[in-house]
Parts: structure tokens; C-alpha cells; sequence
């Protein structure tokens, strides 16, 4: 209860508008802590779910992989620069961005990550470091402006933002391939 | 678990009967190298002091700056590093059951490669071809060689990280499933530290200064390499809290015959400290162009949230002090404060330096705002800030430390003397740094300049009002020379002719009924991955602003 309370009261504070808006108005802040701290929101509030629902989470997603399928499609969907500045100029996407992301991405990814095999999560790693890595290749040196919403300079800012999130991945890969915990814990 | 038999019985031998000779001579060394810097670099600041008092006009062959460069270098990186390796080194090696053989052949590369360093650093200084102070901001350039000295040095502390967690890792092997001993943490925590926030340090002077003073490339991009120095800068200050926040916690309650705060929040501070401290040198910048506001804002956010760890610091420590003298039989609001030993150096000099980043701690907080540091911003407040929170907090807790480490490396013992000597050193030192430290923040506020050699600016009203202040700031510094040569008299006392006999390294127990700690706070990968999302969160927006909209750049310049 308590955790998921903390998960709302960090919904709560990234919806108010002043809050919001200042997110926003910097690109890589959007993509990079708005959209992150609001799957963790969820993340947070899927014990409330979890313990409300358990029926429904049983059926729907015992394996794990349902669920993380459908994280992978929310995220892989706000990455595009398009529904991002989508976000920005229609009121209903981005009601639709504050849904989607702790509701259906961040409960989703709680109730499926315990559920997957090692090698589902390796592999989910491994995807996303291989996307950001092409999203931070097509951020940095796409020709042209990407969104009508933000500088080319902030289209930059977020590429080498996704490039060092990437590097952050390896790091972590290389250190679970390498480091044995068993051999110290 | 047959193999860990043996391995314990030596780690208890090893606490009997003290430090191996081949650990000792390593930190002997190590102490002996930043207490010779003590010394000089002392000196060096009663040369400033008096120069800028306008006592003393400096000989033609030395120059303000000079002098200003060799007194940052040995105090800030040489006395500081040392002791803080020095320190370590021996804690490891108490705590985790001797040092390795190739961990002490580590040590010994990285003494050699930090003292090869720092003699090509010195050769350009003392011609005079290296005055840009220890920033060595561009597009103030020096001769390459002082560069090359630095790379180094930087060389040099690597190998000692390294060696730390090589020794770790097989601690860890050894004794599955169980913590590393507090101090053995706290040098885990530093020596993390140090690794990382030498890195964009090492990019600065190889990959940017150094092509540059050789003239392969014309420009350097100034605000990249200011950022890149203050990564490293800032971090190292808070390296040597966290080394002196390490004998707070753990050394001092032993001194007063009392128990360790909480196992767990003491684990907590330090990984809240690693962490978040590299990002914090963004609040050396804070007047510096080329960062939006909102930038600006978001990074004294994150240099704030290290005061919290702070906080705790301090709550921890005064509760550990209460609860011991209550139980030595101290009674009411204040009377507990009469059961503290306070004929003892050991607690005395930490417990100054401890009361000291009360003050030091809320100059800080004021120059990370803002507007006020536009006020303070390079005048002598800045430096009096410094000489408070380096000057005092960390350097009284490293004399501390020497009352007992020294002849503990040594296998002497702390005679009465000598801690007399050393409580009346305490507060020589204590009232030098308040005269001096006082009037350069005064002095500071009322618009006198940092790093600028004695001038009245053609006897202007303005800058002829400083001048009983810098005297003030002169007379501080006389007495601070005397605790300089006190200090380093013991320690010399301590290391080669004090009694022989056993001195125990002091280390405070946990409470009987202390709450187990979780395991979690083992997990130095984690913390490290957590760190550089961290750094990445703050730096990205700056250094891609910097790169991308960067203008010319600067030729070198040798402004002196
Ligand atoms: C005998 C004791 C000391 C005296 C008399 C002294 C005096 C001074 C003076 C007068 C300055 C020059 C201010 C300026 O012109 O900007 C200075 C700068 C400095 N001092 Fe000290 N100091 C002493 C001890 C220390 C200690 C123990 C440390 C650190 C461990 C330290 C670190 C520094 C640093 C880093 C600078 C700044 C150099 C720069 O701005 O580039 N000093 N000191
Ligand atoms: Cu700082």
C-alpha cells in the first residue's frame, strides 16, 4: 500500500501542469526523466493493481511475456520523435502519454520482469541498448529537424542522452556477463 | 569454507599482533610524503599571507602566482592524496587480514608514478613556466611537461584504486556472503570515487591541454575544459570528506570509549555520496557563461541534495556523543559535554574540525545560490571557504588521525608529551584558521580579489579598507605556521623516535542491539551504474550546448 502510494503522490506530481510544463520544455528532460519517472509511477502502483486484481494478471500474463510485450510497444511508441511533439500540441495524446506510460507500460513491466527467464531479460536489455543506440545515431546526425516543437541543438542534446544511457547498458551488461555474484555473495 | 579457515586465523593474527612491516613502510611513506608537503606548502602560505598584507614584497625571481600554484599543488593534491592513500592502505590492511603481495607492488607503482609525476609537475613551476594555479584553467597555458607531470600523477592514483578493489574482491571471495568491514567500505567508496572522477580529468589534460600546448591543434574549447576539471575538482573535495567523514564515524567513538552509529545509515551516507557528488561541480560554475538558468537550476538542486547526506553525518555524530557521556554518568542538557576527553588530541583535533563545517557547511550552501555567489564569487570570501572546509574539517581530522596512525604504522606509542604537544598545536591551529579563515571571508565580502598578488589599485579608498583585514589575514597565518611546525614535529616524533610499544587502530564496535544490515549495500555495481546515469543526466546538456554552439576557441595564453 504504502509503495504504491508513493508511486501516486510521483503521478500526481508530474501531472501538475507547472511541473509538466517545465519537463517539457526541454527535449531530453521530456524524454529522458518525464517518461522514465512516469513508468516508475507505475511501476510503483502495480502492487495496488497487483493486489486488487490478482486474478486478472494471472490469466493475462503468467509468463511474463504478454506483458512485456506490451511495455516494449509504449516505449518503442514515445520514442518517435512524431508522437512526442504530438504530445505537445494535442491535449488528448498527451492525456494519452500520462495513461499510457504508468498504466500500461511501468504495472506491466512490475508484474513481467520477476516472471522472465534470464535470457528474456538479457534480451530485452540487449534490444533496448541496440535501439538507443540507433535512436541516439539518428538523433545526433539526422539532417534535419525532427520535431516542430524543439531546437536541432535539443535533437542533438537527446542523442548523445540516448548514446550514454546505451554505454550505461553495457556497462551493466558487461558487469553481470563478467562478475559471478555467487562467487562473492 | 576449509580454505577460509586458515585465511581467518591469519586476518586474526594479523589485528594481534599489528601491521606487517611491508604494509607499514607503504604508509609510512605515503605520510611521510604529505606531511613533507605540509611543511612546504606552509610555508608557501605564509609567503602569501604576508605578501598580501603588503609585509613582504616577493624577490624578482619569485612570482605571487608561483608561489600561489606550489601552495594549491602541495596542499590540495599532494598532502590531501597521500594521506588519504596512506590511510587507507593501512585500514585495508588491518581490517581485511594484511595485504595482498601484488597489492603492495600496486602501491609502491603508484607511489613512484605519483612521485615522478609530481617532479616533472614541479620542474616548470619553479622556472616559472607553470603559474596558472592548481585549475590550470585555459587558456592559461603551461609548458607541456607540467601536463605531462599531471597525467602522471593521474597514473598513479589509478593504480592505487585499482589495487583497492583487487584487495576487496578477494576479501569477498574469501568471506562469501559477508560485509566488508566498515573502514575497508569507506575506502571502497573513495577509492570509486577517485576512479571515476579521474577520468574526466585525464580527457582534459591528454585529450584537450596537452595537443594544444604542443601546438598540434590552435584552439581549445574553454568552457569544455573548465567543465571537464570541475567533474574531477569537485569530487576530489568530497573525497576528503568522505575520508575524514570515515574516521568520524568510525575511529572517533572508539577514542571516547563509545559504539558505531547505525552500520546501515553509515553505509547509506557513503553511497548517497558516491552517487551523487560528481554532478555537484557543476556549482563551481555557476557564474560561468554558456549554461541556461534552468540548466543552472536543475544542477544546484543536485549539489544541494549532498547536504543531505551531510546532515545526517552531523546527527549521527552528536547522538553518538551524547549516548557515550550519558552512559560515562554525564547528566542534564550541557553537563554530558564535561565527560568528553577533551585532554585528548585524538578526539579534540576531529572533533574541532567536525564543529568547524557547521560554518563551512552554511558557506557553502550560500555560494551554491545564485545571487549570493555573484557577491562572493573569486573574491577571498572563496578562499576563506576553503581554508574552512579543507583548511580545518579535513586536515584537523588528518592531524587526529596522525596521533594514532603514525605510531601505529611505526609500532611506537603516543607519549603524554606528545599529545600535549599535539592538544596545544590544536588550538594554535584553531585560533590561526579563525583569524585567517574570518578575515579572508570579511575581507571577501567587501570586494577584495582572489589570487591577485598585493596591490592598492593606486591607493583607491576602496581596496586601502582591506588592508586590516589582510593584516589580520597575516597574523593568522604566523600562528598557522607554528601549527604547521608542531604538527609536522610530532608526526616526525611519531614515525622515528617515540617509545617502542603497541598501538592499537581504533576501531568502534556496533551496538549490541544494532539492526542487521541488508545486503543490498553490497552491490557496488549497481551503485556505480546508478552514478553514471546520474552523471550522464547532468552533463549531457551542457557539454553537448558547449561542443555543438562552441565558438572559436582560445590560442594558449601565458598571462604572467
Ligand atoms: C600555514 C597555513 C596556511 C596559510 C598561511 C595559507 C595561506 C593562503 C593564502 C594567503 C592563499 C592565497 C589567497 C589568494 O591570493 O587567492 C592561499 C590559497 C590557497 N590555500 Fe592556503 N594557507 C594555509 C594552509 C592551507 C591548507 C592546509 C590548505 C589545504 C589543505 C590550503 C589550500 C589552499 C588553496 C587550495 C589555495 C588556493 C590557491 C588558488 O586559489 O589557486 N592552504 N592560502
Ligand atoms: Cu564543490
Amino acid at each position: 500500500m504504502n509503495q504504491s502510494f508513493y508511486g501516486f503522490l510521483l503521478f500526481i506530481f508530474l501531472v501538475v501542469p507547472p511541473v509538466a510544463n517545465f519537463m517539457e520544455s526541454v527535449m531530453v528532460i521530456h524524454m529522458h526523466m518525464q517518461m522514465p519517472m512516469l513508468v516508475i509511477a507505475g511501476f510503483l502502483m502495480a502492487r495496488f493493481f497487483k493486489n486488487r486484481f490478482p486474478g486478472f494478471f494471472e490469466k493475462w500474463n503468467s509468463n511474463g511475456v504478454p506483458g512485456i510485450l506490451l511495455f516494449v510497444i509504449i516505449m518503442v511508441y514515445w520514442m518517435l520523435p512524431r508522437t512526442m511533439d504530438e504530445a505537445l500540441t494535442t491535449q488528448s495524446v498527451e492525456v494519452y502519454k500520462f495513461i499510457s506510460l504508468p498504466f500500461l507500460a511501468g504495472v506491466s513491466l512490475r508484474d513481467s520482469w520477476k516472471k522472465l527467464s534470464s535470457f528474456g531479460k538479457n534480451s530485452i536489455i540487449i534490444s533496448f541498448t541496440i535501439m538507443f543506440l540507433g535512436l541516439g545515431w539518428l538523433y545526433i546526425w539526422s539532417p534535419v529537424q525532427l520535431c516542430n516543437n524543439y531546437l536541432v541543438i535539443q535533437q542533438v542534446t537527446l542523442g548523445w542522452a540516448f548514446l550514454t544511457t546505451a554505454i550505461g547498458l553495457v556497462v551493466y551488461l558487461g558487469y553481470n556477463f563478467f562478475i559471478d555474484p555467487s562467487a562473492y555473495e | 569454507m576449509a580454505a577460509a579457515i586458515p585465511k581467518k586465523i591469519m586476518e586474526t593474527t594479523n589485528k594481534a599482533m599489528g601491521i606487517s612491516p611491508e604494509d607499514a613502510k607503504i604508509t609510512k611513506s605515503y605520510i611521510f610524503v604529505a606531511f613533507m608537503a605540509l611543511l612546504i606548502g606552509g610555508f608557501l602560505g605564509l609567503i602569501q599571507g604576508l605578501n598580501r598584507a603588503g609585509l613582504l614584497e616577493l624577490p624578482s625571481w619569485l612570482n605571487y602566482y608561483q608561489v600561489l600554484t606550489a601552495h594549491g599543488l602541495l596542499l590540495i593534491l599532494v598532502l590531501t592524496a597521500f594521506f588519504t592513500i596512506g590511510y587507507f592502505y593501512a585500514s585495508l590492511s588491518h581490517t581485511l587480514g594484511g595485504l595482498l603481495p601484488k597489492v603492495r607492488r600496486i602501491a609502491w607503482v603508484g607511489f613512484w608514478l605519483k612521485m615522478v609525476g609530481f617532479v616533472l609537475a614541479v620542474i616548470p613551476i619553479l622556472m616559472n613556466e607553470a603559474s596558472v594555479m592548481y585549475t590550470f584553467y585555459p587558456p592559461m597555458a603551461a609548458h607541456p611537461v607540467f601536463y605531462l607531470g599531471l597525467v602522471f600523477i593521474v597514473l598513479g592514483v589509478w593504480a592505487c584504486c585499482i589495487g583497492s578493489f583487487i584487495q576487496v574482491a578477494n576479501w569477498r571471495k574469501n568471506n562469501k556472503g559477508q560485509h566488508v568491514p566498515i573502514l575497508a567500505y569507506f575506502a571502497t567508496g573513495v577509492f570509486v570515487l577517485l576512479f571515476f572522477a579521474l577520468i574526466p580529468v585525464a580527457i582534459e589534460v591528454l585529450v584537450m591541454i596537452l595537443p594544444w600546448t604542443l601546438g598540434w591543434v590552435e584552439t581549445i574549447n574553454v568552457m569544455v575544459a573548465r567543465t571537464l576539471f570541475w567533474a574531477f575538482g569537485h569530487t576530489l573535495v568530497n573525497i576528503w570528506y568522505l575520508t575524514a567523514v570515515s574516521a568520524w564515524y568510525v575511529v572517533v567513538p572508539k577514542i571516547i570509549g563509545g559504539r558505531r552509529w547505525s552500520d546501515l545509515l553509515t553505509r547509506v551516507v557513503i553511497i548517497a555520496l558516491v552517487v551523487m557528488n560528481i554532478t555537484g561541480g557543476f556549482h563551481h560554475q555557476i557564474i560561468d557563461p554558456g549554461i541556461n538558468e534552468l540548466v543552472k537550476f536543475m544542477h544546484v538542486f543536485m549539489s544541494l541534495a549532498i547536504g543531505f547526506p551531510s546532515l545526517m553525518t552531523a546527527f549521527a555524530l552528536f547522538a553518538v556523543f551524547e549516548r557515550t557521556a550519558r552512559r560515562k554518568g554525564g547528566k542534564g542538557l550541557i553537563g554530558w559535554w564535561r565527560k568528553m576527553p577533551w585532554g585528548d588530541v585524538r578526539f579534540l583535533a576531529p572533533f574541532i574540525a567536525m564543529v568547524a563545517f557547521i560554518p563551512a557547511g552554511a558557506g557553502g550552501i550560500a555560494q551554491s545560490t545564485n545571487q549570493l555567489d555573484q557577491v562572493v564569487h573569486n573574491t577571498m570570501w572563496i578562499v576563506g571557504h576553503f581554508h574552512l572546509t579543507l583548511g580545518m574539517t579535513v586536515v584537523m581530522t588528518f592531524f587526529g588521525i596522525s596521533y594514532w596512525l603514525v605510531p601505529y604504522i611505526s609500532k611506537r606509542v603516543l607519549t603524554p608529551q606528545i599529545n600535549k604537544l599535539g592538544v596545544i598545536q590544536t588550538w594554535i591551529w584553531t585560533v590561526g584558521m579563525i583569524f585567517m579563515a574570518g578575515a579572508m571571508h570579511w575581507v571577501g565580502l567587501l570586494g577584495s580579489p582572489r589570487r591577485t598578488s598585493y596591490t592598492t589599485y593606486g591607493d583607491h579608498a576602496t581596496a586601502l579598507g582591506w588592508d586590516p583585514y589582510l593584516m589580520c589575514l597575516a597574523v593568522g597565518g604566523t600562528l598557522l605556521i607554528i601549527g604547521v611546525i608542531l604538527q609536522v614535529y610530532a608526526v616526525i616524533n611519531m614515525m622515528f623516535f617515540a617509545p617502542k610499544g603497541e598501538t592499537e587502530f581504533p576501531i568502534a564496535e556496533e551496538e549490541d542491539n544494532a539492526t542487521k544490515t541488508p545486503y543490498w549495500t553490497e552491490r557496488w555495481g549497481i551503485w556505480v551504474v546508478v552514478m553514471l546515469i546520474v552523471v550522464a543526466m547532468a552533463y549531457v546538456i551542457p557539454l553537448t550546448e558547449f561542443i555543438v554552439n562552441a565558438p572559436p576557441g582560445s590560442p594558449p595564453y601565458k598571462t604572467w
